[in-house]
């Protein structure tokens, strides 16, 4: 148990308290089925996962948040049937895992590749063409020709719609996981002072995580900077402004509007936290009327959510709050959803454009990070985030919603 | 951070140096136009830097290299973090969209011409994708050819490395000085973060064991990766392995698992984890060569390497002026 629900969130303006913690094996099993059933609609035989959330979704093996090179040459990798366990390969598993343990494969490597065959030949012994769904073909894979004789689809065809709704317990992790990183993040906000670095903070934000009982930074944290003017550099190919860039290690001086945005994970899930914090000083009254138009968008976001609405109806209620202007970062969206990765479906207003909006329904079990962004040139922008689950009846918040500090009373 | 401003005027020339290196090896395979999905890759063939996110990533076409324009086209939405040599049109922004990434791989002057593709790794949807806007094209792999490439190092990149390391060592160090009812990472986590440095490579070690500390960091500077471990009584670290003399041009499997006493690996360490790996099981095959760059673990023993004809430079050797310096 983490230590957070001993203490209680100091801010929380929604109780979740009464909330199960995350019954782990349950969630297990209950994602494991989940996935089968999406193989078996879509005639799939077998999966073969070497993505970390992949594999996390399908075995609860979850790979350490550390460098890509590192995670790809040491990755684990699941093999899913249409029935029984998933069969995960990876070094040291922990045993609380349903998946049946093997010894790791090193798909990256041309001498891994007879192993690997051998894994296949147990899920598709006898079958002809068998369809196969994979993330990822490495350069070892593609050279064995071991695919050759299968019809290979992209693994997002069955992990996209069995990730979209989530579990009680899928549900549970965010919540626990966005509650620690705003704990976290409403304390590195003291340390946000003329003179402080960006590095200085993600060391602060780092030793606080790791305090509240979590390993897994997902991000390089976010302290940046903002600009005034959508025309200041950098340049961009959108004509907005650039976010996140994570480039550079800013010293911060009075006055400075910072968007921030941290990421953690626990049993595997992302927390997303986003504020807009003002260096030195209480925000001025144009930021604070950024705040407000803000504040409008999230109102009427919030109140289009709802099972059976669409992502067009949520899209245009937040728009039309803004006064018509799109509140959102051209690049990005109005909202994304939250799980095994940072930014997945259901995503809101993206340049997918406005046919897929129109015909993408929200279920309950959904999850929405809503992060508009108002803007005034001349002054800047206000951008903050806050995670729904869709609810029969409406929504509910996950995280513990801490306020927007130095914005709110 | 303190050391670099003597190091970042070289990096333009760094850049364009292993750039070309990537150039040639295209060519000499008959490859017209590279695309790269790892991200290290494609800062070690551009020096593109983007922002860091732990762990895998799905595959997406994060550059193109054309052989015959010579020009490197960069995903990037803006022009922060892309090197001075791409231009502001070479860049094609992010999209959700597969049609408008399409649209985008055919608007590459020479990707929709090319014969032969090469890549460092891909999907079922790129391959179908790629039918479409370069019908003629074979996809070849070409991760090997990266790993190549990137397995000899310049002279830059390990002074970089050897930085890389130092940063390291402020890690370590700074488990070493910390009382024992702090969390034991604490004072390391700011050591390095007061260098500029928040990228860990690896999962951190630290452990206690009897009046010992054993304590394994790694770090990411720059796009490159530096690590040193070691089991420290008093603050000092036991003895080196036999395994890091071992590591000498034309050593074998047989003469690296000759000299290890410990649970051993051996693997290529640049813009992070790299190829070749020897450890117990894997990497029979392989044979060092002088410029590799190399972490060497026996047990809690870790030196990062660079390969030369006689003793190899120990890059993680602790530079008397003190760490970072």
């Amino acid at each position: 148990m983490s230590p957070f629900f001993r203490m209680g969130h100091p801010e929380a303006v929604t109780s979740l308290s009464s909330d199960p913690l995350p019954d782990v094996g349950r969630m297990q099993s209950e994602r494991l089925m989940l996935l089968q059933q999406h193989m078996a609609d879509q005639g799939v035989v077998g999966a073969i996962l070497l993505h970390g959330p992949h594999v996390a979704y399908a075995t609860g093996y979850v790979s350490p948040a550390v460098d890509s090179t590192h995670a790809v040459h040491e990755r684990a990798v699941a093999i899913v049937g249409l029935e029984g366990s998933a069969h995960l390969f990876a070094n040291d598993p922990p045993p609380n895992l349903i998946a049946k343990a093997h010894p790791p494969l090193s798909p990256e490597l041309d001498e891994s590749i007879p192993d690997l065959a051998d894994a296949l030949r147990m899920m598709t012994h006898g079958r002809d063409r068998p369809r196969v769904a994979i993330d990822e073909l490495t350069g070892a894979m593609l050279r064995s020709g071991l695919f050759d004789d299968f019809d290979t689809v992209d693994a997002s065809r069955v992990l996209g719609p069995a990730r979209l709704l989530k579990t009680e317990d899928e549900l549970a992790c965010i919540d626990q996981a966005q509650r620690i990183n705003e704990i976290a993040m409403e304390e590195v906000r003291g340390h946000c002072v003329p003179g402080t670095r960006r590095s200085q903070l993600a060391a602060v934000f780092a030793n606080r995580v790791r305090e509240l009982g979590v390993e897994g930074i997902l991000i390089d944290p976010i302290f940046q900077p903002m600009p005034k003017d959508r025309s200041d550099p950098p340049r961009t190919s959108t004509g907005h402004v650039a976010f996140p860039t994570g480039v550079g290690d800013p010293t911060f001086a009075e006055g400075d509007v910072v968007w921030v945005d941290t990421g953690i994970d626990v049993e595997g899930y992302a927390s997303d936290y986003g504020r807009t914090w003002v260096v030195g000083r209480a925000p001025n009254q144009a930021e604070q009327t950024l705040f407000t138009r803000w504040s409008a968008v999230m109102e009427a976001s919030l109140t289009a959510i709802r099972p059976g609405a669409t992502l067009a109806e949520v899209a245009r209620a937040a728009t039309k709050a803004d006064g018509g202007v799109r509140p959102w970062l051209p690049h990005f969206y109005l909202s994304h959803g939250v799980g095994v990765e940072s930014a997945e479906m259901p995503m809101i207003g993206t340049d997918l454009g406005d046919p897929f909006d129109e015909h993408f329904t929200l279920e309950a079990g959904m999850v929405l990070v809503l992060e508009p962004v108002t803007w005034e040139d001349g002054v800047g922008g206000y951008r903050a985030e806050e995670i729904v689950a869709v609810t029969e009846d409406g929504w509910r918040p996950l995280g513990g919603w801490p306020g927007y500090s130095p914005f709110d009373p | 951070m303190a050391g670099l401003l003597a190091v970042r005027p070289m990096t333009n020339r760094l850049e364009a140096a292993r750039h070309q290196r990537v150039q040639t090896a295209i060519a000499d395979r008959e490859i017209q136009a590279l695309v790269l999905g790892r991200q290290d890759n494609v800062g070690y063939a551009t020096g593109m830097r983007r922002l860091w996110t732990s762990g895998t990533r799905p595959f997406g076409a994060g550059c193109v290299l054309i052989g015959t324009t010579g020009r490197a086209h960069l995903l990037s939405s803006w022009d922060s973090g892309v090197p001075e040599s791409v231009p502001f049109d070479d860049l094609y922004p992010l999209t959700w969209s597969p049609e408008i990434m399409g649209s985008a791989m055919k608007a590459i002057e020479g990707l929709p011409t090319a014969h032969r593709i090469g890549v460092d790794t891909c999907s079922p949807g790129f391959i179908r994708a790629a039918s479409r806007f370069a019908p003629e094209a074979e996809i070849v792999p070409c991760d090997d050819l990266m790993a190549d490439v990137r397995s000899i190092k310049l002279e830059e990149e390990i002074e970089l490395i050897r930085r890389a390391c130092q940063v390291a060592w402020s890690g370590v160090e700074a488990v070493l000085e910390q009382p024992k009812q702090e969390l034991p990472l604490s004072r390391s986590l700011t050591a390095t973060a007061n260098q500029g440095v928040t990228i860990p490579s690896s999962k951190p070690v630290v452990r206690f064991d009897g009046n010992a500390t054993i304590v394994d960091i790694g770090v990411i500077v720059d796009l490159y990766e530096g690590g040193v471990g070691g089991r420290f009584v008093d603050g000092h670290r036991e003895e080196t392995s036999h395994l890091v003399s071992a590591c000498r041009h034309g050593a074998t499997h047989d003469d690296l698992a000759d000299s290890a006493t410990g649970r051993w690996l051996v693997r290529g360490l640049g813009m992070g984890y790299e190829t070749p790996i020897l450890d117990p099981t894997r990497g029979r095959d392989h044979t060092l060569r002088t410029g590799m760059v190399l972490s060497v673990t026996d047990g809690d023993l870790r030196d990062v390497v660079a390969v030369r004809e006689g003793q190899p430079d120990v890059l993680s050797a602790k530079s008397p002026a003190g760490a970072g310096s």
